[in-house]
C-alpha cells in the first residue's frame, strides 16, 4: 500500500462524532476514578467518632496517623519492602532480560521465553500467592529439599510468616514486569554497535557498562514504575504470607475500612498516593521516557 | 444510461477552494468547472495537491475556504456518503471480508434507499459482466489478480450510477502491460455509461492519453486546464513543460520580446506569461547537425552522450557546455536514425517559431 | 571470548529463573492430591488421592473442613466478568475510535483513561466505597459499585488493545464505503467492525480475565456478597486446607482452556489470512 493509505481520518467524524465517542469513557473515569480519589483527600479531613463519620473538617485523623507508632511503622515497612522488592526484581530479572533480549538471536525463541514468563499470570493472583505457603513452610518443599541434601539439619522456620516470605512472594509475582520492558529495550539494540565496540577491543564488562546498560535504562525505569506501583499498593501478599506480622499501608487501609474508620483509611490512602507520586516522578526524572521510547 | 446529460452543462464546479494541513498548503484558490460526460485527467507531481483535490471533492476532507458545487447544489458541507460521488482508490480499498459480488452489491444493499434484492442481483450481475468479471462473483477479493481488483473497484463504484467518479491514481498499482490495457477499458466503460471521470495521475502520458481535458496542478495551483493537444503543444508555464517531460527548458533573460539564453539571443513572436523567463523547445523539434554546418535559426552546441531506441522513435542525449542534458527525439517515420559519435560536439538547431518563450511579458 | 562463557551461564540462569516462577505452582499442584480429610497442606503426601477435588464438588461426606463457598461466588464472578467485559470493550472501542483523529484534549483524555490501570486497587476501591457509603449513602454490591470499579480497571486495557489495532487499520475501506453512499454508522457496523473483530476479541479476553481474577478493588467495593477471589481470600486468614490448592489447579485449567480456545481461534484466522495471501501471490 502506498502513502495514500496513511491519511487524515475522516472529516465528518471529527466534526460531529469524536466528542460523543470519547465522552462515555472520559465521563466514566471522571466519575468513578477521579472523583473517588479526590474524595479520599476530602474525607481524610472528616471527623471520625467510634461508629460515625461526619463532614466536619478536622486534622484529627492526620494527627492520629502521625501520632501512632503502628501507623508510622507501616509507612516505613512499606517503603522498606518496596525498596527491597524493587532491588530484588531488578537483580534477579536483569540477567534473564539480558539473555532473552540480547543473547537469544532467534526471534521466535525469545518470544517463546517471554510467553513462558507470562503464562503464570493466567493463574489467579491469590492462588499464586498461596502457592508459596507449601513452599516456604516448616514442612515445606524448600525445607524438605534442603534437609534431604543435608545442607541443614533443622528446618528453617524463618522462611514463612516473616518479612522474608513476603519479599520472596512479591519478587516472584512482580519480577516479570521488570524482565519484559528491559528485554524489550535490549532487543532494540543494534548488534552492529556491540560488534563495533568489540572490534575496538572492548571487553564484555566495558561494553556492558558503556553501551548495553545505558541503552536498557528506559526499560529499567518502566519496569521499576510497574513494580513500584504494584508493590506500594499491595496488601494481599503481606496478609497471606506474613501471618499478620507485616502491615503495609494497604493492610492498614483494609483493616480501617473493615472497622468503618473511613477517615483514617483515607489519611493512609492520601499518604500512599503521595508516596507513589513521588516515586514515579523520581523515576521519570532519571529518564525522559517520551524521548527514549 | 446517463446519456441525456448535456455535455456542455457543468456537472460540477470548484470555486476558490483552498486547503492546508498545518503549515503545508495543499490547495490554493482552485477554481474549476467540469462538464457532464467528460473525461478529465489531473496531472501533477507528488505533493502537487492532486490527491487532496479529489478528497475535497469526495468529501473526505473539508476545504478551508471556497465552495464545491455539484449539479448546481452547494455540497461543501455535505458529508461524503450523501454526495453521490464515486471514488476509486489507488490501493482499490476493496472490502477484504466480502466476495466480489458482495463488494459490488455493497452500496446498493447498505445505502440510504434500500434496493430490492432481485434488483440488486440484476444490477450487480450486469455491472460485473460490463467490467468483464462474469463468473468471478463468488471469489474472495484476495483470490483475484490486481487487474481484476481494479475492475471490482470500478464496478462497485459504477453500479451506484454516480454523476461523477473520482479515480485516485487508479492504474498506479498495476504493472505496465496491464496499465496499458486498462487505459483503453476505462475510456470504453466511461463512454458507455456517459458518466464524468476525474482521473488523477502522476504520469504525463496517461494524463494526455486519457483526458478529454487535462488539469495540470503545480504546488496546489492550477497551472493549466486545457485539451491534451493544447497542453502538449502550448504548455502554460515552464513547470507544465517540465511535467510533460517532452521539452528542453533553458533559463535566461528576457527584455521585451528578446530572450537571451545559453544558446544566444532569439526574438520571440509571443511571450507566455510566467514568473521566470525561460525558453522551452520540444524534443522532436530539434535537429542535430555537424558542428560548423551553416544554418538558419538558433542553435546550441553539445556533445553526444547516448541514444535510446523507443520503437517508433529514437531519443538522443546530449550534454551542453554547462552540463545540462538536452534530449532530441527523432521520429522514425521521418527517416532512418542517424548515428553519432560519443563525446563529439554537434549543433542542435530549431526553428524560431518552435521555441516557446516564457516570462513577464 | 567472554560471551562464549557468558551465554551458557545466562542460559542456565534463565532456566533457574523459570523454575523460580513455576516451582510454587508445581508444589501446589502436587499437594492438591493429598489424602483427606486428615491430610494437611504440607509434605509429606500421606497418600495420593482426589479427595480434595471431590470435596470441592461436595462429593464427600461432611467433615470438619467446611466446603469452599464456591457455587454462588462462581456465578457472581462469571456474571461480573461478563458485564465488565461487555462494558469495557464497548467503551474501549468507542474511545479508540475517537482517538483516530486528533482532537482537543486528546492527550489529557489518554492519560485519564490509562490512569485507571495504574492506580492501585486499594485506592480506587477505597475511593468508590467512600463515594457510595459516605456521599451517596447507598449500599455497595458486586453488580453496582464492584462493577464500576472493575470497568475503571479493565477499560484502559481494552482501550490500548483497540488503539493498537486501529492504528494499523487502513481507513480507505471506510472512505470507499462512504463514497458508495453508506452512512458512517452503517460503515462501522458493516466494514470497520468485521475487520477489527480479532482485536475486539483480544480486548474482550483481557477484560474478562482481569475482572474474573480481580480482587483488591472488589474487596472494598462489592459489599456483602462475595465473588470467587474474595471467597479464596477469606480462606487466607483461617487455616488452609488442600481444597484451596485443588481449587487453584481447577481455575488454572479453566484459564488455560479459555486461553487455548482464544489461541486456536487466532491461529485459524491468521492461517486463513496467510493462505489467502499465498493465493494472491500465485494470482
Amino acid at each position: 500500500m502506498s502513502g495514500t493509505a496513511v491519511r487524515q481520518a475522516p472529516q465528518q467524524k471529527s466534526r460531529s462524532s469524536a466528542p460523543w465517542l470519547i465522552a462515555p469513557g472520559v465521563l466514566w473515569m471522571l466519575v468513578f476514578l477521579v472523583t473517588p480519589i479526590l474524595l479520599i483527600v476530602y474525607v481524610s479531613f472528616w471527623t471520625q467518632t467510634t461508629f460515625k463519620i461526619e463532614p466536619t473538617l478536622t486534622l484529627q485523623s492526620w494527627q492520629a496517623f502521625f501520632g501512632s507508632d503502628t501507623y508510622l511503622n507501616s509507612l516505613w515497612t512499606t517503603v522498606r519492602i518496596w525498596l527491597i522488592v524493587l532491588a530484588s526484581t531488578f537483580i534477579i530479572g536483569y540477567p534473564t532480560a539480558l539473555f532473552v533480549g540480547l543473547f537469544v538471536k532467534n526471534k521466535t525463541l525469545s518470544t517463546v521465553l517471554l510467553v513462558i514468563c507470562v503464562i503464570p499470570f493466567w493463574t489467579s493472583f491469590l492462588i499464586r500467592v498461596l502457592a508459596w505457603r507449601p513452599m516456604l513452610g516448616k514442612e515445606g518443599a524448600i525445607n524438605i529439599l534442603l534437609q534431604k541434601f543435608g545442607i541443614i539439619s533443622q528446618p528453617i522456620e524463618a522462611l514463612l510468616f516473616t518479612e522474608l516470605s513476603v519479599i520472596i512472594g512479591m519478587t516472584q509475582i512482580y519480577v516479570v514486569f521488570m524482565v519484559g520492558p528491559i528485554a524489550f529495550m535490549l532487543g532494540r539494540i543494534d548488534p552492529n554497535i556491540i560488534e563495533a565496540a568489540r572490534d575496538l577491543g572492548a571487553g564484555f564488562g566495558r561494553i556492558f557498562w558503556k553501551i548495553i546498560f545505558p541503552l536498557s535504562l528506559p526499560g529499567v525505569v518502566v519496569g521499576a514504575i510497574f513494580v513500584s506501583v504494584m508493590v506500594l499498593g499491595e496488601f494481599a501478599t503481606a496478609a497471606a504470607l506474613s501471618g499478620r506480622k507485616v502491615n503495609l499501608l494497604g493492610n492498614i487501609i483494609v483493616t480501617q475500612v473493615g472497622s468503618l474508620k473511613w477517615a483514617l483509611a483515607s489519611v493512609v490512602g492520601v499518604i500512599l498516593t503521595i508516596v507513589m507520586g513521588l516515586v514515579i516522578a523520581g523515576f521519570l526524572r532519571i529518564v525522559d521516557l517520551k524521548r527514549e521510547l | 444510461m446517463a446519456q441525456g446529460m448535456n455535455s456542455q452543462q457543468p456537472v460540477f464546479r470548484l470555486e476558490g477552494v483552498s486547503k492546508s494541513y498545518g503549515s503545508v498548503t495543499a490547495l490554493r484558490d482552485i477554481t474549476l468547472s467540469v462538464n457532464g460526460n467528460e473525461y478529465i485527467s489531473v496531472l501533477g507531481p507528488s505533493g502537487s495537491g492532486k490527491s487532496v483535490l479529489l478528497r475535497v471533492i469526495a468529501g473526505f476532507d473539508v476545504p478551508d475556504s471556497g465552495r464545491v458545487v455539484l449539479e448546481g447544489r452547494d455540497i461543501t458541507d455535505v458529508p461524503a456518503h450523501e454526495r453521490g460521488i464515486g471514488f476509486v482508490f489507488q490501493n482499490f480499498a476493496l472490502f477484504p471480508h466480502l466476495t466480489v459480488f458482495e463488494n459490488v452489491a455493497f452500496g446498493l444493499r447498505n445505502g440510504k434507499v434500500p434496493v430490492a434484492a432481485p434488483d440488486v442481483e440484476q444490477r450487480v450481475k450486469d455491472m460485473i459482466s460490463l467490467v468483464g468479471l462474469a463468473g468471478m462473483e463468488g471469489r474472495g477479493v484476495h483470490q483475484i489478480s490486481g487487474g481484476q481488483k481494479q475492475r471490482v473497484a470500478l464496478a462497485r463504484t459504477l453500479v451506484m450510477a454516480p454523476r461523477l467518479v473520482l479515480l485516485d491514481e487508479p492504474l498506479g498499482a498495476l504493472d505496465a502491460n496491464l496499465r496499458h490495457r486498462m487505459r483503453n477499458e476505462l475510456r470504453a466503460i466511461r463512454e458507455k455509461l456517459g458518466v464524468t471521470f476525474m482521473h488523477v495521475t502522476g504520469s504525463e502520458t496517461e494524463a494526455l492519453a486519457m483526458g478529454d481535458r487535462v488539469v495540470v496542478l503545480d504546488h496546489g495551483r492550477i497551472a493549466q486546464f486545457a485539451r491534451p493537444d493544447q497542453v502538449y503543444g502550448q504548455p502554460a508555464s515552464p513547470s507544465v513543460a517540465h511535467f510533460l517531460n517532452r521539452y528542453n527548458i533553458f533559463e535566461g533573460e528576457l527584455s521585451g520580446k528578446r530572450f537571451t539564453g545559453p544558446f544566444g539571443m532569439i526574438d520571440a513572436a509571443s511571450v507566455t506569461p510566467a514568473d521566470k523567463p525561460a525558453c522551452a523547445i520540444r524534443y522532436d523539434r530539434m535537429k542535430v547537425e555537424e558542428e560548423g554546418t551553416p544554418g538558419e535559426g538558433p542553435a546550441i552546441s553539445a556533445s553526444f552522450v547516448a541514444s535510446e531506441y523507443l520503437g517508433s522513435s529514437v531519443m538522443y542525449f546530449f550534454e551542453a557546455a554547462d552540463g545540462r542534458v538536452i534530449e532530441v527525439e527523432h521520429h522514425l517515420s521521418l527517416g532512418q536514425p542517424q548515428s553519432f559519435e560519443p563525446k563529439r560536439r554537434y549543433r542542435l538547431r530549431w526553428k524560431p517559431e518552435d521555441a516557446i518563450v516564457f516570462g513577464r511579458g | 571470548m567472554e560471551s562464549r562463557v557468558l551465554k551458557p551461564v545466562l542460559a542456565v540462569y534463565t532456566l533457574l529463573f523459570i523454575l523460580f516462577l513455576y516451582a510454587p505452582f508445581f508444589v501446589l499442584a502436587i499437594l492438591s492430591f493429598q489424602s483427606g480429610p486428615e491430610g494437611g497442606p504440607q509434605f509429606p503426601i500421606i497418600e495420593w488421592s482426589t479427595y480434595w477435588y471431590r470435596h470441592i464438588f461436595g462429593m464427600v461426606p461432611p467433615s470438619r473442613v467446611a466446603p469452599l463457598p464456591l457455587g454462588e461466588a462462581l456465578f457472581r464472578s462469571l456474571t461480573l466478568a461478563f458485564m465488565t467485559m461487555v462494558t469495557s470493550t464497548v467503551l474501549g472501542v468507542m474511545s479508540a475510535q475517537a482517538f483516530r483523529r486528533k482532537f482537543k484534549g486528546s492527550g489529557l483524555a489518554f492519560y485519564l483513561i490509562v490512569l485507571g490501570m495504574m492506580v492501585p486497587g486499594v485506592l480506587t476501591g477505597l475511593g468508590v466505597s467512600l463515594l457510595a457509603n459516605n456521599i451517596l449513602g447507598i449500599e455497595r454490591h458486586w453488580w453496582s459499585t464492584g462493577f464500576v470499579t472493575h470497568v475503571v480497571y479493565t477499560f484502559p486495557f481494552a482501550f490500548l488493545v483497540m488503539l493498537a489495532i486501529l492504528n494499523r487499520f487502513d481507513a480507505s475501506v471506510e472512505e470507499a464505503s462512504w463514497s458508495l453512499g453508506v452512512s458512517p454508522a452503517r460503515t462501522f457496523r458493516k466494514v470497520t467492525f468485521p475487520l477489527i473483530f480479532p482485536g475486539v476479541l483480544s480486548a474482550m479476553l483481557f477484560a474478562f480475565t482481569l475482572s474474573y481474577d480481580e480482587f483488591s478493588r472488589t474487596l472494598f467495593a462489592s459489599g456483602r456478597d462475595q465473588t470467587l477471589p474474595l471467597a479464596i481470600y477469606g480462606t487466607f486468614s483461617v487455616e488452609i486446607h488442600p481444597n484451596v490448592f485443588a481449587f487453584g489447579v481447577l481455575t488454572t485449567v479453566f484459564s488455560f482452556a479459555l486461553l487455548s480456545v482464544y489461541a486456536i481461534l487466532m491461529t485459524l484466522s491468521v492461517r486463513r489470512a496467510k493462505k489467502v495471501a499465498m493465493q494472491e501471490d500465485i494470482a
